[in-house]
């Protein structure tokens, strides 16, 4: 199997502070990939070694099977967390010199432009200033210049954060298009609705380790149909008993909780029954916003103990 | 290499269809014109003829000054030399001759000059001959040149009538008071050339100063743009397709090359409108010259300069988040170039002295000092070589310092570095 991108033992450390920790995980071809982590843990260091604008301390990055350089830097697209155009140069202009950058010529880039323009109902702003077009709009500019020269190797990073509904409708469904086109993704985000829906693999990192990996599926499989699912009307005091739940996610009338270990599923639904009245009870694959909270309170402790 | 090429030629487009761009390339020469020459206008051209009258028992006296005054008023033969063509404009005088010096005639033409009737007097007293003294009374005493003509007039009518009495002709004594005048020849490797000295200074100042204006100007264009593209966050999706390096060397080329067009418009224009300026600048600029290897040197100190500016400007733009964080910071950087311009007379006066020979050296004010000495007079072509190679290698040194400064500057965002982190920022990978 080809590996678009494999990450291996890539440490990074400024100062004291080790931003990424022996991070290792390949993405075969045609695959998207989440890079999941809470804020602060190291998946922006680890980006930009993807992409070459730092080097790692120790460890390797191969993209395209080859170690890393800036040869290969135009054949990968780029969406930073920190979005930016310039202000003051039209869309056109924006979009048409972040293509020539990567190597495309101006004809075609203006093409390209026009087609994604248009396909992002942007058609008619192509003339105008940055500076004119709302937030959303800007996003979707910016999308356009990440992905205007057709690269085999995409990094976005939370490329959803800041659209509506419909934009991130317009958007996912151009990702699934270039996903069927063959080219690879790597999501980074901390939206796990998205990255459940979209991702074939996933890594968890957390404090510049990476505490979680694997196919999606897998990992959910492997959890068992261990969660519970609770709409209620009442009082839950029973979610503080730690013979019955090992965590929980409490909405106030809707909660998700993982049973304890050894814990009888029937036992707490009567438990349940007897202090509020129960609209649903359903036992699933913990979400992966569960199996997220999870792995970093976890990891937290064992870190801190 | 075609990536550099594509940063320069957005830099420089963005820039120069600016407004700014076109509005300073016109108004300069004009600022720059209008502060050399107005002061100079103003000083010597004073508002329409001055009625004034000269009091003296003496009239064949009085009527002498009358008409040294009279004469002054259309031709001035002290200042400038016989041969200039065009004549500063001089004040014309209006003279009354009065002969019976009272104390009630003095009292009343005070009355007239407070009133405004009369611009002012000279008194001459019955012994002004033999004390060669006289009071000239006037509204506006600061006006020295007013004074300074009626007090000229005097001394030539005295000195008329003293070389008559020793038997001298009004033809002979006409000569014997005429100006002398002094032509200053100045000796380069080009040769022999007449100039004057105003000329030979205001000169090589204004190339100076033209230096000056665009190493600090676009050299902080260098710095804004840096801060625009880190606070605008578009530097990291430049990353995403370019080297730090390669993103301010283009930047570097792309304003600088905005500059030389600048320079380049100036001087094309001044050489189109030759005539034109130099009756704008008048009289202060006919027979300045620079020799020939100072004007082709010009750019070459010019571009060295502002190469090692723009990449101090450019280390400091990656250091701040704002224009705001930016200003403290600029000020040391700016200093040496404030202080090329604050030695620029002296240096211009005397250019072979030990300061400016140090100034020349000091990579920082050398590219501006050394111009200088060469456009004043040529110094030894080893001195030359030698500032323009101590120029190159700290620009080598300081490209080096500046590219890792601002290679992890652009990515930094929030709390201003503090000078060890800068340090440490240059052992990054």
């Amino acid at each position: 199997m080809a590996f678009t991108l494999e990450l291996d033992c890539v440490t990074k450390a400024y100062d004291e502070f080790v931003a990424v920790d022996h991070l290792s995980f390949k993405i075969p071809e045609g695959e998207i990939f989440g890079l999941l982590g809470p804020n602060g843990a190291g998946k922006t260091s680890s980006i930009r070694m993807m992409i070459g604008i730092t080097v790692p301390d120790s460890g390797s990055v191969r993209v395209f099977g080859e170690p890393m350089s800036r040869r290969l830097i135009d054949r990968v697209g780029y969406l930073p967390e920190e979005r930016g155009l310039y202000k003051k140069m039209k869309i056109m202009e924006n979009l048409v010199f972040f293509a020539q950058l990567k190597g495309i010529s101006v004809p075609e880039a203006t093409k390209r432009s026009n087609y994604w323009l248009e396909r992002l109902d942007l058609g008619r702003w192509g003339k105008s200033r940055v500076e004119e077009l709302s937030k959303g709009m800007q996003q979707k500019v910016q999308f356009i210049a990440a992905v205007i020269h057709e690269p085999d190797f995409m990094i976005l990073d939370e490329p959803f954060s800041g659209l509506d509904p419909a934009s991130s409708l317009v958007i996912k469904d151009a990702l699934l298009d270039l996903k069927k086109q063959g080219k690879t993704i790597l999501f980074s985000t901390h939206r796990m609705d998205t990255v459940e829906r979209l991702c074939d693999s996933i890594c968890l990192v957390n404090q510049g380790r990476s505490v979680l990996l694997g196919v999606l599926r897998e990992i959910k499989a492997s959890y068992g149909r261990s969660s519970v699912q609770l709409e209620y009307d009442g009082e839950l005091p029973l979610l503080r008993d730690p013979t019955l739940v090992a965590s929980s996610n409490d909405f106030g009338n809707y909660v998700e909780l993982r049973l304890a270990p050894g814990a009888d599923p029937q036992r707490l639904l009567e438990e349940a029954m007897r202090t509020a009245k129960i609209l649903r009870f359903e036992m699933v694959e913990p979400s992966l916003e569960e199996i997220f909270i999870d792995t970093v309170e976890s990891t937290k402790a064992v870190i801190h103990a | 290499m075609r990536k550099v090429l594509l940063i320069v030629r957005r830099e420089y487009v963005v820039r120069v269809r600016t407004k700014a761009f076109v509005i300073f390339t016109v108004l300069m020469p004009l600022l720059l014109g209008t502060v050399m020459v107005l002061p100079g206008k103003l000083m010597t051209q004073s508002s329409g003829e001055r009625h004034i009258a000269i009091v003296s028992a003496d009239s064949a006296m009085a009527n002498a000054v009358k008409a040294e005054l009279v004469a002054s008023g259309v031709a001035d033969g002290e200042v400038a030399p016989p041969d200039r063509k065009n004549k500063l404009p001089r004040t014309g005088f209006d003279v009354m001759v009065l002969t019976d010096p009272t104390e009630a005639l003095r009292h009343q033409l005070t009355t007239q000059v407070r009133d405004g009737n009369l611009d002012g007097f000279a008194w001459l007293d019955a012994d002004a001959v033999s004390t060669r003294k006289g009071i000239y009374y006037s509204r506006n005493a600061s006006d020295y040149m007013e004074a300074f003509t009626v007090s000229r007039a005097l001394r030539f009518a005295l000195s008329e009538r003293e070389l008559a009495e020793h038997g001298f002709s009004a033809t002979q004594a006409k000569k014997l008071l005429g100006p002398v005048d002094i032509d200053t020849v100045h000796i380069d490797n080009d040769g022999a050339k007449k100039s004057n000295g105003m000329g030979a200074f205001f000169l090589p100042f204004l190339l100076l100063f033209a230096i000056y204006i665009t190493v600090l100007l676009y050299g902080l264009y260098v710095m804004r743009s840096v801060i625009e593209e880190k606070s605008s966050r578009v530097v990291e999706v430049l990353l995403g397709s370019v080297t730090p390096m390669q993103l301010m060397a283009g930047k570097i080329i792309g304003v600088g090359a905005v500059g030389l067009t600048q320079i380049g418009i100036w001087a094309a224009a001044t050489t189109l409108l030759g005539t034109g300026s130099a009756a704008i600048i008048g009289d202060m600029m006919k027979d300045a010259h620079v020799s020939t290897t100072a004007l082709l040197l010009f750019p070459v100190f010019f571009i060295l300069g502002y190469a090692t500016y723009s990449c101090l400007y450019a280390a400091i733009g990656a250091m701040v988040n704002s224009d705001d964080e930016a200003q403290q910071l600029q000020f040391p950087v700016t200093l040496p170039l404030v202080f090329c311009m604050a030695f620029a007379t002296a240096i211009i006066r005397d250019p072979g002295t030990k300061l400016a020979f140090w100034l020349s050296m000091f990579p920082l004010t050398s590219p501006m000092i050394m111009f200088v000495r060469i456009s004043v007079s040529m110094p030894p072509v080893w001195q030359i070589a030698l500032s323009v190679g101590i120029s190159l290698v700290s620009l080598y040194g300081l490209v080096w310092l500046t590219s890792r400064i601002y290679r992890v500057g652009i990515l930094m965002y929030g709390k201003r570095p503090t000078l060890p982190e800068i340090l440490k920022w240059l052992r990054y990978t």
